[in-house]
């Protein structure tokens, strides 16, 4: 099944040999299992194979036998595991209104109270899983679902138990797919822009150099991750930040550092950002849209830039671990993430978009809607916004950005 | 020499008896140490080789190719290594500095009340770690305890803030020298207290003024609780890496930064392996060379 799923993401110029190298171990036990389910199936085999069935049939075929197959959910534990973000349901930033609104629902299908295990970023959820971590649900970003998926560790969702999801973007859905099958659900969407303060940056020029700009110097922030090497790509206009050669590497490291002076600091969580934006240490930054929504409710003078390069736009979602006993838990629990009220909850508390059609803008107040372009249809298409991707030299990358950190 | 052979025996059976409870009581230690420190760095080390894989990323060939990077000095992470050694360096001095006169105060001028006062230089151990290092961005921030007192008194201008204060190696060594002056007392107050006071008397007998005490008796006297107290802050700040993510900005970054950045963001753990093994040699080397030093001093005093 992973074999099938390699040339979905052969996207990207050197990944396919890059893959291919990979997986060389583990090709062969795979290739075996194919060409045993070609041939017809022995019994033997049969065992091995059903667990690979869900993945290997078309989701609309599979459903009734899935359903058949997958216990009631009154014979489930119930105790739903689940990996995310801080703030996304475990109470720690809206104690209330997370658990009413991210899983009220949930909560009121099933009985169930679900637990939280937190990662802090993206590679470190994944670091642990590939570690030997399991849970039922996580709520990983979309440039590494195919990380994930390549695993072996995650399941499709049978999108048919999952009401809400006829609501949902089908556009954006796209990104959780693989192998025409809805791996990932993707649920909260965002973007990564410079946000500036307009009583000391000219915001006459939207442009990604702001955060390499000289006039500011000791006011930038930067991200403490190696998306800043992207963002450095797209401002020296290279034509793919994602995955550049090593002399492309080279040039943004020297860059990076050349520019480095002027930062006052690298943020790690959004709110540390956001103030020292509000107290005037810095005056831009690189921002998620929720600083841009507290922000606008001090009454600052900001700008979320559209910068002339494109913001970067990024969408996360939940996946289905394989091993999971909660199968029916995950999918209520899912459905209740992709309710408009969850939808709605997260646009007015935290200013992320959501996938829900039906989640209605105007929960967010004008000037925040505005700066985000929510009234706007293809404020997610290419070129206003180039959606975040993996990376697939990412080791590569955080030896050049280890570079411009230690110079 | 004159021993019976009856003694000898008797002496023998003991030695059995004795080695045997002394396994028994080393025991427990010594599987925790394999369990919990022996198996892991051994696990470490076959990261670092690539012996081990985690990642469908690694090349999962075993080579000695990210050692021979980090030891060739082509790479990076050794001028970072040498900074955060520099700035380890500076903080232990520092700390030393500033301790000693508290360690010495408590233990030859306050009288019955000493423990007392040393459980409250103690106290702030009994607060959070993280909760300590971010009260000094409220002190150090552009608009802080300090910038605002000094654009108070017109020293500063209030829209040109001193903005070294925070987000700076200073900050990180100025955040680490608090957090282990505390720490670094304790072994500095343990040596003087110990310290025979009659010695002082018979100085003072003998015509020393009190600075010819300190230099010649006291000091010389607690020189292991300086030593101990040194490699106390410098082992642990070599690796340091929660001081300057929260205030270190762009140039406090340090090695144990590096390390973090490798396992959780840079997934190269190899590479992670390798520097943080490194670093356990250079600490284990350090210990043996002090130690001995240290061994050395306790014979002499």
């Amino acid at each position: 099944m992973i074999r099938a799923i390699i040339p979905a993401r052969t996207t990207t110029r050197g990944e396919a040999v890059m893959v291919e190298k990979r997986f060389t171990r583990e090709v062969g036990r795979r290739d075996f299992l194919r060409y045993a389910g070609y041939a017809g199936m022995s019994v033997s085999m049969a065992g091995v194979l059903a667990a690979c069935r869900d993945a290997d049939t078309p989701s609309g075929g599979s459903s009734g036998s899935v359903k058949a197959s997958i216990p009631p959910i009154e014979q489930e534990p119930g105790g739903l595991q689940v990996f995310d973000w801080s703030g996304y349901g475990n109470g720690d930033y809206y104690p209330k209104e997370e658990k009413k609104f991210l899983w009220g629902q949930y909560a009121k299908a099933t009985g169930d109270t679900p637990e939280f295990a937190l990662f802090e970023n993206d590679d470190s959820a994944y670091t642990k899983v590939v570690a030997g971590a399991r849970y039922d649900v996580a709520h990983p970003c979309g440039y590494r679902y195919g990380d994930w998926v390549d695993l072996g560790v995650m399941q499709p969702w049978d999108t048919s138990l999952i009401s809400n999801f006829p609501s949902l973007n089908p556009k954006l859905m796209a990104a959780g797919q693989f192998d025409g099958q809805q791996y990932f659900v993707p649920m909260d969407w965002g973007f990564i822009a410079p946000l500036v303060n307009l009583d000391h940056v000219d915001g006459s020029d939207e442009t990604f150099g702001v955060l390499f700009d000289e006039r500011y110097k000791g006011k930038i922030a930067w991200i403490d991750t190696l998306n800043m090497m992207v963002v450095a790509g797209y401002t020296l206009g290279i034509e793919n930040p994602w995955d550049m050669s090593d002399e492309e590497l080279a040039e943004v490291r020297d860059f990076l550092v050349s520019k480095k002076g002027l930062v006052r600091f690298y943020w790690n969580q959004s709110y540390d950002f956001w103030l020292a934006f509000k107290k005037g240490e810095v005056w831009a930054g690189y921002s998620w849209p929720d600083t841009v929504g507290y922000a606008d409710a001090a009454g600052m003078n900001y700008l979320y830039m559209q910068p002339k390069e494109g913001r970067i736009s990024w969408v996360c979602g939940l996946g289905l671990f394989a091993d999971t006993e909660n199968y029916r838990h995950a999918h209520e629990y899912a459905n209740s993430w992709a309710s408009k009220e969850a939808a709605e909850f997260l646009l007015a508390y935290y200013y992320y978009g959501h996938t829900n059609t039906e989640a209605d803008p105007s929960v967010v107040p004008d000037g925040v809607r505005t700066a985000l372009g929510l009234d706007d249809p293809t404020v997610l298409d290419e070129p206003k916004a180039h959606p975040e991707t993996h990376i697939p030299r990412r080791s590569i990358y955080q030896q050049y950005w280890s570079e411009v950190q230690a110079a | 020499m004159a021993v019976t052979q009856q003694e000898a025996s008797a002496r023998r059976g003991w030695r059995r008896r004795d080695r045997r409870g002394t396994a028994g009581l080393l025991a427990g230690p010594l599987i925790w140490l394999l369990l919990f420190f022996v198996i892991p760095v051994a696990f470490v080390a076959a990261y670092s080789v690539g012996a081990v894989d985690l990642f469908p990323t690694d090349p999962g060939v075993v080579s000695l190719a990210s050692w021979q990077r980090l030891l060739t000095g082509g790479s990076v992470y050794m001028g970072l290594f040498w900074k955060s050694i520099r700035m380890s360096l500076t903080v232990s001095a520092i700390v030393v500095l500033l301790a000693y006169p508290t360690g010495y105060f408590l233990a030859l001028c306050v009288g019955r009340r000493k423990y007392v006062l040393l459980l409250l230089i103690i106290a702030p151990f009994l607060t959070s770690y993280l909760l300590r290092v971010l009260a000094w961005k409220v002190i150090l921030g552009d608009a802080g305890v300090i910038n605002s007192f000094l654009s108070w008194t017109g020293m500063q201008s209030p829209d040109d803030p001193i903005t070294w204060f925070l987000y700076s190696r200073f900050t990180v060594m100025l955040v680490l020298a608090y957090i282990w002056v505390p720490f670094v007392a304790l072994p500095v107050f343990v040596s003087l207290d110990k310290l025979d006071k009659s010695l002082l008397e018979a100085a003072s007998d003998l015509g020393a003024s009190r600075w010819r005490t300190f230099v010649r008796v006291t000091l010389p006297l607690s020189l292991s609780g300086v030593f101990a107290a040194f490699l106390f802050v410098f082992i642990p700040t070599i690796g340091e890496f929660v001081t300057p993510l929260l205030v270190g900005g762009t140039s406090g970054y340090m090695y144990g930064n590096s390390i973090q950045d490798l396992f959780t963001k840079g997934l190269d753990w190899q590479t992670g392996s390798t520097l943080a093994l490194f670093l356990l040699g250079v600490v284990a080397v350090l210990m043996a060379a002090f130690g001995r030093f240290l061994r050395v001093r306790a014979v002499v005093a």
